[in-house]
């Protein structure tokens, strides 16, 4: 691990001296929270222009979340969701880095098989949900099921990317040094093309988080995606159908903060000088 | 650490911890004390849609839930009738609460699929908007109108409508879409009418911009959207059962018809637990008026079906190779007047 980052002093924080580098620590925080504000009261400055009684504002939105909160559901909706996106996200990992780095690796199986993944990616995972309730019931495997789909085609792609982009001087320096098929892999594949790699499960996480409503339109009562579709049913409720949008967005911005940690890696900063 | 080992050790103690708290929060597993009791067969699993033409489901759960301690069967809540259907195809659950045509068209494709009783009788309305200049069917000309389903019988309430006004379906423009978006949509003037099952129809009422054209029991009196189907194959194996829930379902039925404090008992109860509504929207329409949507008399008939099939094959959604016999099976209720209500006077003193 590389090491740790200088710390801000406390001058930066109350604003006075500092060099520019320390002063960027600090709009780091405070610039995406007046653009979230100028947000929230363009939001409700719209609303109360337009009249709207059926849009909710911001308030009426934080309210919706309160109450949720109180009721003991905001926890079980997002613990259910993260369930599924965390299961339907690993098995895609599991298949896809594998069955990626085959095809990229043996040519007759990428001829074979790219056709068939070029097909199969485009379907959208809501055409899907016939299938997937008539395969998987209304249990969690569907909208696991689902979330699969969605990441594994982007995961494979990558993966198979990554070894056809190898350079080829390390696999000549490899057969130089009579490496077995085994320490080929381990020692030099899987570490060139780890960068690649990570770079498509990152894509994948958000493609497997943005899934996730249309995964929970199935007859699941639990979930984020299960709140917005039961809010709609619940007469007047879009401070709900809202709420639950704010909540995957909210979620969906520490995935990406918490993957972000990933760039510390030499390894994966590796990968995007490279690239 | 490396990078790999990171990753993995990251990863199993996350989805480690999000598989256990997913388990205790939403599946309600015990992990520790004792196990509860296994149930020696699978509750007999019965589907439904928040709507009031499925009232009696939740309300039968409800009574055998406070009467003796536990429902015999278990009420799985869905939210539109595709899905309804696909999980009754792959299985999922012995019976459901479906649209009539749709039930009658699924036999016709070779389903084995029976209807064994009513789910209601009338409740269904069409709604313009307040301020529209449609004020008889005959406005509708041109406009276009949101039915749920294809399959639906409010469509096949339209056009019986349409008929006998010497117009036909091809004078509107007819859309489907799921009732829970029909409110918003009439209220955006996205649609110029919408039709569908109560509560969503008396809520356009009740948030003050919709106006009823016409109710059910005004134009096609004793309506049925609603049946409750069964496989053939529980029909065979767990007849019990069926039976079991057959009267249940008729019982509450009419428990919920015997008096207005009832209706608005069972407005409270299915409304906070079952369909996560407000409680007033289900006050209004099981009140306003009383006979908006009926629970009694609910045995299927044959000259009910002969009508539906009738329009349905004119109408083009069915060839009209079943009929009553295939697709009805009445020996479920002998004798419809001879069921008692629930005796149960609610939870209030």
């Amino acid at each position: 691990m590389s090491a740790t980052p200088p710390q801000p002093d406390l001058a930066t924080f109350t604003g006075n001296r500092g060099p520019r580098a320390q002063n960027f620590q600090w709009s780091k925080i405070v610039l995406p929270i007046v653009v979230a504000i100028l947000f929230l009261l363009a939001w409700d400055a719209g609303v109360r222009i337009t009249g709207s009684d059926i849009f909710p504002k911001p308030i009426e939105v934080m309210r919706g979340i309160i109450q949720l909160i109180q009721r003991g559901l905001l926890l079980k909706y997002v613990v259910a969701s993260l369930y599924r996106v965390t299961w339907g996200f690993t098995l895609a990992v599991l298949v896809g880095v594998p069955f990626g780095l085959f095809l990229g690796w043996y040519g007759w199986a990428f001829q074979a098989f790219n056709p068939m993944i070029q097909m199969l990616r485009p379907i959208s995972p809501i055409a899907w949900i016939p299938v997937a309730i008539l395969w998987f019931k209304v249990t969690d495997k569907a909208p696991i099921f689902l979330i699969f789909l969605a990441s594994v085609f982007p995961i494979t792609v990558s993966a198979t990317a990554a070894v056809q982009n190898m350079q080829p001087v390390y696999l000549r320096a490899a057969r130089n040094f009579g490496l077995t098929q085994f320490q080929l892999f381990s020692r030099v594949i899987l570490p060139a093309t780890l960068p690649q790699i990570i770079t498509g499960i990152r894509i994948a996480l958000g493609v497997a988080w943005l899934v996730v409503v249309a995964a929970e339109m199935i007859a699941v009562n639990s979930g984020l995606g299960y709140l917005i579709i039961d809010a709609r049913n619940a007469g007047k409720r879009y401070d709900l159908v809202v709420a639950g949008m704010v909540m995957i967005g909210l979620i969906g911005l520490v995935l990406d903060l918490l993957v972000r940690q990933l760039e510390k890696f030499d390894e994966v900063r590796w990968g995007y000088a490279n690239r | 650490m490396s990078l790999k080992r990171t990753l993995l050790v990251v990863a199993v103690l996350w989805t480690a911890l999000i598989t256990v708290l997913h388990l205790k929060l939403n599946l309600h597993v015990q992990f520790f004390g004792p196990k509860p009791k296994v149930e020696a067969t699978q509750k007999f699993r019965v589907g439904f849609i928040p709507v009031t033409c499925h009232l009696t489901c939740p309300v039968t759960d409800f009574i055998n839930k406070n009467m003796s301690g536990e429902s015999f069967f278990e009420p799985i809540r869905f939210n539109g009738w595709p899905e309804v259907k696909e999980a009754y195809l792959s299985g999922y659950m012995p019976a459901t609460f479906l649209l009539a045509p749709l039930a009658m068209e699924l036999r016709e494709q070779g389903v084995p699929i029976k209807i064994v009783y009513l789910g209601h009788r009338d409740g269904t309305a069409l709604m313009v908007n307040k301020d529209s200049q449609i004020y008889r069917l005959e406005d509708l000309r041109g406009k276009t109108v949101a039915v749920p389903n294809r399959f639906s019988n409010q469509r096949l309430l339209i056009y019986k409508a349409l008929k006998d006004r010497g117009m036909s379906i091809k004078d509107i423009n007819m859309v489907e879409m799921p009732p829970p978006d029909m409110p918003v949509a009439l209220r955006q003037h996205a649609v110029d009418a919408i039709t569908s099952g109560e509560p969503f129809m008396g809520q356009t009422e009740l948030d003050g911009y919709g106006r009823v054209l016409y109710l059910t029991k005004d134009i096609w009196p004793n309506f049925i959207s609603c049946v409750l189907v069964v496989s053939e194959d529980a029909i065979k194996n767990r007849r019990p059962e069926v039976q079991r829930l057959v009267d249940g379902i008729a019982r509450s039925g009419k428990w919920l018809d015997q008096n207005m404090d009832h209706r608005m008992e069972a407005a409270e109860f299915v409304a906070q637990n079952y369909y996560n509504q407000d409680p007033r929207l289900l006050r209004f329409v099981l009140s306003k008026p009383p006979d908006r949507v009926k629970y009694t008399n609910l045995a299927p008939l044959k000259k009910d079906f002969e009508e539906i099939e009738a329009l349905a094959v004119e109408s083009g959604i069915m060839q009209g190779t079943v009929h009553f016999e295939d697709y009805v099976d009445t020996s479920f209720v002998k004798d419809d007047t001879a069921i008692q209500p629930y005796a149960w006077e609610g939870k209030k003193p």
